[in-house]
């Protein structure tokens, strides 16, 4: 066992000088189009990619998917939202052949695009509004205007701000002209601050959610592990993690008063201590610069060399790169989105690519070391960064992915697909997954009507009067509400690097039973009742399609007892596999 | 998970997003590769984890310390957390009486434990590392000082799987709403969202107020059964033209399980349908009510069970800072009764040979007083506590490891948490140095790099 150990780590590990050869530390170099590619009818550059790698396999892919499966797909994929009966019948009757750049063009200039990509961020960036302990009734640790930064972050990808300049406001907005940015610094300013946060102790402990947060999201590095011991994987030292603590050791916490508000005061004048902070938006700001010590073992008691605040060995050209100017944040942030840096493109293309075709490239979106997947598809993952690299365009590169064939292809499998590439890692098909949370509610929601536009401060989910969308529900590390948790909303304690995908009884007696489905049944069969045609209604809004015959007599035999049951069946199409996962 | 390897959909991934009840199969056993590559002979097979929330005084109930009457009134020497500003030594108000035929000391607040301490083991030397609330008691269920680690009853679950899919696999009972620190004790963490504990608070016992969702407010049992036909007939003809999905086959399984569930979860919850002399057996109380509804549970393979002591008007009763001796005489009379019941209860069944009952604060209280006057009290102490122990495969009538002559510190056989938790996955067949999971490019384990297994306590 301990000799198998060994070598299995001799075989793993990667020292500095072995990091060039890694994959995931070489710069990205543009392929060439691989040939046999093109033989499948497709001129665009990453089908050449996908179905060179299918014809390698000896796969064929499967057909186009119907205009109706495609409408549900993208307008899911994009908004978060099924199509309405309108957009639908639109769709179907449109002639022109251009109709589905058209589709992605409205899209992704919704404002729904951008509510739909921010709950996929939150989670990356450990979002939430409180924290994991809270002593007596103290909610001066609280965030009570996180939702600030989930404001930002929803304008950012609506405005489609350039990637490099998303990451750069995130970490260091604060160093930059962009005032009207600052919101951007919850990414840091809305990280936990743990129990006893003035001992030294405790600090390391924060300091290293800030590293793992940043590393994690937006290079796949887990920098943290090398907290206690140089990484037993990558080539990451413990002076590596200690240069980059030291950025967030010299960088403080600010509740920041919101302008044209007043501080609260006691009544001494004294500014309000322990009070929940209020008209104020949670970042950070520069604070004592300081270079950490190697603490031995994670020990902050065992001091060994100081090292300067820098950047990983790895990614530094020669010596590590320096970090002096300030905190050190900023230089932090460009060292990041630099050109030269492999892995910052790579990885958010990565992570865009799982949220379009609801599998990554790379199977461990926050690990790109040793230790996580190989990309299946290195040469396309490649040429997708270095475009992401120079164009930085979120919208562009979700683009560039909707109109592959390969996202328009239907979901059937078929017995050879199913026999030979059951996981579907050569994109013959599209892979079937199951709506998020926030997608199910919120089309729910939609189809019922009552779907409340706004945003701005949270509610809790189950507040009887949230019909917002499930983005602006209040995310608590405390208590994680048990309806998100249990339908696999990640933990916001730490960077979640993907959501998990269960299927529970707990999420089956949700519902069954809980006055939210239930309620939202009883409005949609109210609609359904006062329509002309129920069943149409009720089979548009929520499946997106209309129903066959057989369907239709089957729906008129379980209605017929009585007209109370037009809730039931309502629901039974909310509880549907149909309506659970998209095609 | 979505996060698959990239080969095809193993046997392991399929149950890995799969779970037919409340959780899932679990890591031993049925999966060929599992996180445990060695499984020991188990002991136990499910825990009861009696939580004294507040920290009781050792030198009160399982460690007498005569040496406090002859130096009452003397300061503490040696290494203090935090210096002594009361009066002292302050000598137990009870006396000590040797019970069963193992002659374990056991304080005279306790007359029910005594009982059946033939049947439990004493650890008087249990320490941890700070003696801060929400530190320690983070500590003693996730084995962690801050909140970002999975409890010891997920790590039991994901490790063990379920007995009975039509319930949840980890349980958390308590009487009031509100406890210091709260869900972080009983998270799942990293681990995923399954292993998570159920809560239900026990304030009120009736079975719809208990488990979420267990019962819809509009539909009969039948007219449910006929929406369901539906339902199942419409998932069963859109499963036909999709290869025969197995994500989409478990939805439906899962969806039927659910239904039964309402049934044979409505019946488990609820204690009503325990006969007049059992209730009476337990008392009446919520944390009688609590541990009843514990061994209603466990029997019915239920795998980990929490039960908090707190109360309406009080998130941590044990924390007697001041008035202690008042206070711990009632806590020790409201507990006492319904902990004994419970390891009674349990050996009548049959079940208390593989049934763990762990029973402990977050650490104990310092044997010298806070504050000065009668109405003294005792503050937190780390550095030596009481831990009882009885059923699961531990020596009955047994005392492991000792305090000082006055309880300051865990002297002989010093046990430290992430040793106790080290045993009690020893118990339930798991080595701790082998259940791990992979996160954030680690593997982690419930007692990190920590953790001895006690072979002393182990019958």
């Amino acid at each position: 066992m301990a000799l198998r150990c060994i070598l299995l780590l001799s075989l793993l590990c990667i020292t500095t000088e072995a990091a060039e050869e890694f994959w995931a530390f070489q710069a990205p170099t543009r392929p060439y189009l691989p040939e046999s590619g093109e033989a499948m009818g497709s001129s665009h550059r990453t089908d050449a990619f996908l179905n060179a790698a299918l014809a390698e396999q000896s796969l064929s892919p499967r057909a186009e998917a119907t205009d109706q499966a495609y409408l549900r797909r993208l307008h899911v994929v994009l908004t978060g939202l099924a199509p309405s009966a309108e957009d639908q019948a639109a769709f179907l009757a449109d002639e022109d052949p251009n109709k589905r750049q058209r589709l992605a063009d409205r899209l992704l200039a919704s404002y729904s695009y951008g509510e739909r990509l921010t709950s996929f961020w939150l989670p990356i960036a450990r979002y939430a509004e409180d924290q994991a302990h809270e002593v007596g009734n103290n909610k001066s640790l609280t965030y009570p205007n996180a939702h600030l930064y989930r404001q930002w972050v929803i304008d950012a990808f609506n405005r489609d701000l350039p990637y490099d300049d998303f990451v750069r406001y995130q970490l260091a907005a604060d160093l930059h002209e962009a005032d009207a940015d600052r919101d951007a610094l919850g990414f840091l300013g809305l990280g936990p601050k743990y129990y006893n946060r003035g001992r030294l102790e405790v600090k390391a402990d924060e300091w290293e959610d800030r590293v793992d947060t940043v590393t994690r999201s937006f290079l796949g590095l887990t920098v943290a592990c090398a907290r206690c011991h140089n990484h037993k994987y990558d080539p990451i030292s413990k002076e590596d993690y200690h240069a980059m603590a030291g950025v967030f050791a010299s960088t403080e916490m600010l509740n920041e008063t919101l302008p044209g508000v007043e501080p609260a005061k006691e009544k001494d004048g004294k500014p309000m201590k322990g009070a929940a902070p209020a008209h104020t938006r949670h970042i950070v700001k520069e604070g004592k610069v300081q270079d950490l010590p190697v603490f031995i073992r994670g020990d902050v008691n065992k001091k060994g060399d100081t090292v300067k605040r820098g950047f990983l060995t790895a990614l530094s050209k020669g010596k590590p790169q320096e970090f002096a100017e300030g905190s050190g944040r900023k230089q932090l942030a460009e060292a990041l989105v630099h050109p030269d840096n492999p892995l910052t493109a790579r990885v958010m293309v990565n992570r865009l690519w799982q949220e379009i075709f609801g599998q990554a490239l790379v199977s461990t979106p926050s690990n790109f070391g040793a230790l996580g997947q190989r990309p299946t598809h290195p040469q396309l993952l490649d040429d997708l960064a270095i475009a992401f690299g120079q164009h930085r365009s979120i919208k562009r590169m979700i683009r560039e992915m909707i109109e592959t064939t390969a996202f328009q292809r239907e979901s059937v499998a078929g017995s050879t697909l199913t026999k030979h590439d059951p996981a579907n890692q050569w994109l013959g098909r599209m892979s079937r997954r199951k709506l998020s949370f926030e997608m199910w509610r919120d089309t729910v929601l939609n189809a019922s009507e009552s779907l409340d536009p706004r945003g701005g401060q949270s509610l809790e989910i189950e507040d009887e009067t949230n019909f917002r969308r499930t983005v602006y529900a209040r995310i608590s590390r405390l208590d994680l509400n048990d309806v998100l948790e249990q339908f696999d909303y990640p933990d916001p304690n730490i960077h979640a690097s993907h959501r998990g995908d269960t299927t529970t009884t707990t999420q089956k007696l949700y519902l069954l039973n809980h006055p939210f489905v239930l309620e939202q049944a009883t409005l949609l069969g109210q609609h359904a009742a006062a329509a002309n045609d129920g069943i149409t209604l009720l089979y548009q809004r929520l499946l997106s399609r209309l129903p066959n015959e057989q369907e239709r007599q089957r729906a008129q035999a379980f209605l017929d007892p009585g007209e109370e049951r037009w809730a039931a069946l309502a629901q039974v199409l909310i509880c549907s596999n149909e309506m659970l996962y998209l095609d | 998970m979505n996060f698959g390897p990239p080969t095809p959909l193993s046997r392991r991934a399929m149950l890995k997003r799969m779970s037919a009840g409340f959780g899932m199969v679990g890591m031993s056993g049925l999966l060929s590769s599992g996180a445990m590559t060695q499984q020991l002979p188990a002991r136990a097979k499910r825990v009861i984890f009696l939580f004294m929330n507040g920290g009781p005084s050792h030198v009160d109930t399982f460690d007498p310390k005569p040496a406090l009457a002859r130096h009452a009134g003397e300061q503490p020497t040696g290494k203090l957390f935090k210096k002594s500003s009361g009066s002292g030594f302050m000598p137990s108000p009870f006396t000590f009486k040797k019970a069963g035929q193992s002659g374990i000391d056991v304080s005279e607040s306790l007359p029910h434990l005594s009982r059946v301490i033939d049947d439990c083991c004493i650890i008087r030397s249990m320490h941890t590392n700070v003696p801060n609330h929400e530190p320690a008691l983070l500590m003693m269920q996730s084995g962690h000082l801050q909140p970002t680690r999975p409890s010891i009853g997920a790590w039991s679950v994901y490790g063990l799987g379920q007995e009975n899919e039509n319930l949840p696999g980890y349980v958390v009972l308590r009487p009031g709403k509100r406890i210091v620190v709260g869900p972080a004790l009983w998270s799942s963490g990293f681990l995923p969202a399954q292993y998570q504990a159920s809560t239900v608070a026990t304030t009120d016992m009736q079975v719809d107020r208990l488990v979420k969702n267990i019962k819809n407010p509009r539909y009969s049992y039948q007219e449910q059964r006929a929406h369901l036909d539906l339902l199942t007939q419409m998932n069963r003809e859109h499963l036909k033209v999709r290869d025969d999905d197995q994500q989409l086959e478990a939805q439906i399984q899962s969806m039927e399980t659910a239904y039964r569930m309402q049934m044979e979860a409505t019946d488990v919850f609820d204690v009503s349908k325990e006969p007049e002399s059992i209730r009476k057996m337990y008392g009446d109380s919520p944390y009688a009510n609590s541990c009843l509804l514990a061994r209603r549970l466990v029997e019915n393979g239920v795998r980990y069970v929490s039960v908090y002591y707190t109360k309406d008007n009080s998130t941590q009763p044990w924390d007697t800072h001041s008035n202690h001796n008042n206070g711990h005489t009632k806590l020790c009379a409201d507990s006492d009764q319904p902990t004994a019941a419970l390891i009674e209860d349990l050996k009548l069944r049959g079940l208390l040979e593989d049934t763990l009952v762990v029973w402990t604060g977050e650490f104990g209280r310092t044997p010298y007083a806070q504050g000065k006057d009668s109405k003294a009290g005792r503050d937190h102490h780390h550095t030596a506590f009481s831990t009882l122990l009885a059923g699961g495969g531990v020596r009955g009538g047994h005392i492991h490891g000792a305090s000082d002559d006055f309880g300051m510190n865990a002297t002989k056989d010093p046990v430290h948490v992430h040793d106790l938790h080290a045993t009690m996955l020893h118990l339930l067949g798991i080595d701790h140095e082998e259940l791990t999971y992979r996160y954030s490019g680690r593997d982690y384990r419930l007692t990190d790099v920590h953790g001895k297994v006690v072979h002393g306590i182990i019958g």
